[in-house]
């Protein structure tokens, strides 16, 4: 009897693991999605150094026109490259379809591009009748 | 005895799931994610309105009083306001500061300067206090 009261006594630490492993998996899985979100969403391009607007608009962007450094137009994933035609039918489907209006298009233009192609495309925004644009920045 | 011998038996069918290996490569995933997520900086947006000149030369006079000419000469970039040749952006918001901001600006831009630089004139006219900017795409 008093080996056996001994043995009682003993006490073995138990960590509790099962929380732990919630949250590892939890970031995980949150890490995962992020990064597919990151690579379907940007295309890489090095925004003008601008402060931006004061009150930025807080609408999404329903079409994200974005012009690169040697003036090619890329809509949607980064391998979609389109001419100045395809974007001008583009915008037009876009305006008739979802009678979309200025702020649901935003334009990322890289800083290094030439004018003459930001030019084009806010040319064609205007012919059919988008009166203002979004042009994207980055916060210096 | 006998109660005992029955404890030490159930000690032996219980059964322990090693978790320390899980956990390894749970953690290798985490830090994996952690390393290769590229966090995207957040973009800010300029909206400035929109108009496209039909070759008309009554557009032009009737815009004159406030207009910011974005042009190339010979390899520099620079801005006209009326004949005043301005080089920095410092200037030229110092200019702005002084005009009357009611009317507005128009920021005619060349084909032929860079987006950053456009954008710049844009930019120095929202943090001159100019409600209404107005963008329009010129031919060089």
């Amino acid at each position: 009897m008093p080996f056996r009261s001994k043995t009682s006594r003993i006490i073995i630490p138990v960590v509790e693991m099962t929380p732990m492993i919630d949250i590892i998996f939890l970031l995980i899985i949150f890490f995962m999605v992020a990064a597919q979100f990151a690579q379907q969403a940007t295309i890489d391009l090095d925004l003008p150094n601008e402060a931006g607007e004061k009150t930025p608009i807080e609408t999404p962007s329903a079409l994200i026109i974005n012009l690169t450094a040697d003036g090619d137009i890329i809509v949607d994933s980064p391998d979609n490259l389109i001419t100045i035609e395809d974007l001008d039918s583009r915008i037009q489907s876009f305006v008739e379809t979802e009678s979309a209006t200025w702020d649901l298009i935003s334009l990322r233009a890289d800083e290094n591009a030439e004018s003459a192609a930001l030019n084009e495309v806010l040319r064609i925004l205007n012919k059919h009748g988008l009166s203002a644009t979004r042009i994207a920045t980055e916060s210096p | 005895m006998l109660f005992n011998k029955k404890k030490s038996r159930r000690n032996i069918n219980k059964g322990v799931v090693n978790m320390s290996s899980m956990i390894d490569v749970t953690f290798l995933l985490l830090i994996y994610f952690l390393v290769t997520t590229v966090l995207t900086p957040p973009e800010d947006e300029l909206n400035p309105a929109l108009e496209v000149q039909e070759g008309a030369s009554q557009v032009s006079d009737e815009l004159e009083p406030q207009v910011i000419d974005v042009v190339k000469r010979g390899n520099d970039e620079i801005y006209l306001i009326g004949s005043q040749s301005i080089t920095s952006r410092e200037t030229l918001y110092e200019v702005l500061s002084k005009l009357p901001h009611e009317p507005g600006v128009i920021v005619k831009v060349d084909g032929t300067t860079s987006v950053s630089f456009a954008l710049a004139a844009i930019q120095e006219a929202r943090n001159a206090g100019f409600e209404k900017v107005t963008y329009v795409p010129t031919n060089p």
